[in-house]
């Protein structure tokens, strides 16, 4: 189970399984650049693994105003 | 993914660049591009006081440490719009990061002015964006002018850029294509202003301040849905990701191509520009659009029953 909470929609959502941080932004419907990917203190980049039981902080970047 | 410079893991992939970077190295690009800005465009000069407008997000709140990283003489000011549950939150974010920092800061508040955008948006019969923008931008210049600092920065990004320029370029509005850039000099009452951050996407932006613990404001002002530059940065980001490399060759075109033929066929054909009688803020008109604002949300508030 991957927890992933999107911002700044203040949105939780759980998957049973994503192999990659790229699927998990294909699912989402975000480009590579439109997003954050954030593992604890660090940036994913779409090739990382993603492992059972990740807690992934998802940070939308577009400002709107 | 590895580090196109040191091999290491990397924590930033930016098609854009066909690279990707771990964060030391992307701090030093990060860097290296706000450098590049500043030394083509002339930004700064050696000695110069820089006053750097902060809103709390993630761009303003990234050049501001980049830019005292760099040794630069900087001191934020942020204009507090006073709508409920949303400036408060701001203020606070800036207030912590430049506490955090040691970092000099002034803030305007908008109640105080007499123009809290809650009450340009009940009184005033116009976009309330628009308005604030106005305002927002009348306090950067007075306090940047007044305080005596010499330059005026702002943390727009590539996307802020390329998103303004193109709904400038639909309008083929020579006016603005022909002054739009990192750099608009200093003068009839103006002071310089610059956008350091112009070579960087907000992806990068929002890296960098992630990387170096920026606590940052993300939620939406609760009165900007719609606006049209979201929608056109939209459209931006499409192609963008089947073309990567398209933004910064779209405007790095513009400033180096664009621009000059349109700056050489635009005359200057506004009014002349006089000290605002009430603020001393430049105008055309007497009053500046501020102090008409000002006076207008006043009376209607005075004659405004649920306000007595």
């Amino acid at each position: 189970m991957i927890t992933v909470f999107v911002e700044p929609d203040n949105q939780t959502l759980t998957f049973e399984r994503h192999n990659t941080v790229l699927m998990l932004q294909k699912r989402l419907g975000l480009r590579v650049n439109d997003a954050l990917i954030i593992r604890g203190n660090e940036l994913l980049t779409p090739d990382s693994r993603l492992n059972d039981g990740d807690e992934i902080r998802v940070r939308k970047v577009m400002s709107t105003g | 993914m590895k580090c196109r410079k040191c091999k290491a893991t990397a924590e930033v992939a930016l098609p854009s660049h066909n690279t990707a970077f771990c964060r030391d190295c992307f701090s030093t690009y990060f860097t290296g591009q706000v450098e590049k800005a500043i030394r083509r465009h002339g930004l700064i000069n050696p000695g110069e006081r820089v006053l750097v407008a902060l809103s709390g997000g993630k761009d303003s709140l990234s050049l501001m440490l980049e830019l005292s990283r760099l040794g630069y003489d900087v001191t934020g000011l942020h204009v507090d719009l006073g709508i409920p549950k949303s400036s408060g939150a701001a203020r606070t974010k800036v207030e912590g990061f430049c506490e955090l920092h040691g970092l000099n800061l002034r803030v305007v508040e908008l109640e105080k002015e007499g123009l809290p955008i809650p009450d340009i948006k009940r009184y005033i019969n116009r976009p309330v964006c628009s308005a604030c923008g106005k305002i927002k931008r009348h306090w950067f210049n007075r306090v940047a002018l007044e305080d005596g600092f010499q330059v005026l920065a702002t943390g727009h990004n590539l996307d802020d850029e390329v998103a303004r320029l193109f709904a400038n370029t639909l309008r083929w509005d020579a006016g603005y294509l022909s002054d739009q850039g990192p750099c608009l000099n200093a003068e009839s009452g103006f002071a310089r202003k610059i956008k350091p951050l112009y070579r960087l996407s907000e992806f990068e932006t929002g890296c960098y301040a992630f990387l170096n613990g920026i606590e940052i404001h993300t939620a939406p002002c609760p009165y900007s849905g719609g606006a049209s530059f979201t929608g056109h940065k939209r459209l931006w980001a499409d192609l963008e990701h089947q073309s990567p490399g398209s933004k910064i060759a779209f405007y790095d075109g513009f400033l180096k191509r664009g621009r000059p033929a349109f700056a050489h066929v635009e005359q200057e054909t506004g009014a002349p520009l006089a000290p605002c009688e009430k603020c001393g803020s430049p105008t055309s008109t007497g009053l500046c659009g501020v102090c008409r604002l000002a006076i207008a949300v006043a009376e209607r508030r005075a004659a405004d029953p649920d306000r007595q």
